[in-house]
């Protein structure tokens, strides 16, 4: 098992907004994390990798528990993440931007490691084809591009076990997806497991072989796209919010 | 308007643009933190102020004058170390937890902080104002004859900036810099320590302020309060460069010392800090954001 939430909770205030799940995540697992708006899908991201504190239940990454640690140590781990709205880092390259997560990684040899980590930017940066806007400014990106940028930026580090991803195809073109698709593919079948949130269903029926649905902060439903979609249940949590 | 001779204009036009690196480094140490961190460290002048006493307890009963230089990397790193223990003890604490406007309470705790380190310095040192003794000779080029420590200054200053400049731009703690700058969250999930990386920044940004001290202190001399006009100066030298620009703080520090420069040279001496607070109400009124800022910053 490489992720492990165990009845993960947190209260903001009187609102509860991610109420006891529990999720599983497999080395090389696709699995798809859909629900109406504010049905916690982004928290319990955040939960996850650290941007908030639970009020209650517990994280695992590959055995060890991260419930109470701060992002860039949950990072080091091997946990990514994306964001919703994209956050490069605007006014350095897109060679920059995909360096920064190495600076976590280097120590004391930390020239001799540069003209490697130079390689692997380039090749992933060729894997989503920005490779050529590589000494560009990350600012003159479409949306869609820095999309890309900011998934192959976040299979930078030397070891990635899980990657969340926050609505990765929320806004971008079809030919932006596929390239994304393909890459999540690749990096599954090298045993990176993925969660993707998501609202476009078609691209959860084809990359998620299992399916989470939450609504209200806990989990309603599990299993594959066909089944779920059947749900009386899961219908009425998306017809009536 | 006074008659101004060329060697006149030219003297002054030099001690401007010395006056104005000097400047430069101190606003270049605010708008750095302020980059990082979004809080505006309103002690920097008390930082300034530290750095002329060390220098000048260093020259005057350690190195001696001759070794002047070598007082600057003392002061350097002492003001480095207090940098780092002043964030570690006052600031991250704001920073460490999810606190609602601490950018407000940054502002508090570094104000009762600067009053601290004034009313320290006025208890420990007394009324006397103090000098380092350096003395070097006067740069003579042509017609213009500048002051030994003025140019040492000046020299210090450019070297220092172009040392930043280098780690800012070609290290990997200053792509980290850079990154911290253009999103806390967005760095935070790509493995860095936001924490760590707020303590070195606030370190290096007091440590610049401290290093103008040390430069400018046989120039402006070493009391309590020598720290407060150039804390002014660099926050009009931010505006004016833009909040959050670097290359801004130190273009616009320049200008700002050339402007006061030129207009006590034709206009009188007397209203020398008016003349900047003019030139940054007129860029104020052109271009709102500064010379160098940005109308909007994605956090």
């Amino acid at each position: 098992m490489v992720l492990e939430t165990a009845k993960l909770m947190v209260r903001f205030g009187g609102l509860v907004a991610v109420n006891g799940v529990d999720m599983t995540l497999r080395q090389g697992e696709v699995r798809g994390l859909i629900g109406p708006n504010g049905s916690g899908k982004t928290t319990f991201i955040n939960l996850v990798t650290g941007i908030y504190q639970p009020t209650g239940g517990k994280v695992h990454l590959l055995g060890e528990d991260i419930t109470a640690m701060s992002p860039d140590k949950i990072t080091s781990r091997g946990l990514m993440r994306t964001f919703q709205l994209p956050r490069v880092f605007g006014n350095m390259t897109l060679l920059e931007n995909m360096l920064v997560p190495r600076f976590a990684d280097i120590d004391r040899d930390y020239r001799r490691q540069l003209p490697g980590a130079i390689e692997k930017a380039d090749g992933l940066l060729a894997a989503v084809d920005l490779r050529r806007l590589r000494d560009e400014q990350a600012k003159t990106l479409s949306g869609g591009q820095k999309a890309l940028l900011q998934l192959a930026r976040g299979l930078m580090p030397e070891h990635v076990a899980a990657f969340m991803l926050d609505e990765p195809f929320a806004g971008v073109n079809m030919v932006i997806k596929e390239t994304m698709m393909r890459l999540i593919s690749e990096k599954a079948a090298e045993g990176v497991a993925f969660l993707l949130v998501s609202h476009e269903m078609t691209s959860i029926r084809t990359m998620c072989p299992t399916v989470t649905v939450l609504a209200e902060g806990s989990i309603i439903a599990e299993g594959t796209m066909d089944a779920i979609a059947s749900m009386d249940h899961v219908i009425e949590a998306y017809l009536v919010g | 308007m006074n008659d101004v001779s060329p060697e006149l204009l030219a003297n002054f036009l030099v001690s401007g643009l010395i006056i104005g690196v000097l400047y430069a480094l101190m606003a270049m140490g605010i708008t750095f933190i302020y980059s990082i961190m979004k809080m505006i460290n309103w002690s920097m002048g008390e930082f300034y102020m530290i750095g002329s006493y060390v220098q000048w307890f260093l020259v005057s009963f350690v190195l001696g004058g001759s070794l002047w230089y070598l007082g600057v990397l003392g002061t350097a790193a002492v003001v480095f170390v207090v940098g780092l223990f002043v964030h570690r003890a006052l600031i991250r604490p704001m920073f460490s937890t999810a606190m609602e406007r601490r950018n407000e309470y940054g502002t508090v705790v570094t104000i009762a902080l600067a009053l601290f380190l004034r009313n320290l310095a006025t208890v420990l040192n007394g009324p006397d104002t103090r000098t380092p003794a350096i003395d070097l000779s006067p740069v003579v080029i042509g017609f213009l004859r500048v002051g030994g420590t003025r140019v040492a200054a000046l020299v210090g200053a450019v070297i220092i900036i172009g040392l930043f400049y280098y780690l800012l731009t070609r290290t990997w703690s200053g792509l980290a810099f850079r990154a911290s700058s253009e999103n806390r969250v967005g760095v935070q999930t790509a493995g860095l320590n936001i924490l760590r990386v707020d303590q070195v920044a606030f370190a290096i940004g007091v440590t610049l302020a401290g290093l103008a001290g040390a430069l400018l202190a046989p120039v402006f001399l070493v009391f309590p309060a020598n720290g407060a006009v150039t804390t002014v100066k660099g926050f009009e030298i931010i505006i004016i460069g833009g909040l959050g620009s670097v290359p801004g703080a130190a273009i616009a520090g320049i200008l700002l010392g050339l402007v006061e420069s030129l207009g006590s040279v034709f206009l009188g001496t007397s209203l020398r800090d008016v003349y900047g607070f003019l030139f940054l109400l007129i860029v104020l009124v052109i271009r709102p954001q500064g010379l160098f800022g940005e109308r909007s910053r994605l956090t």
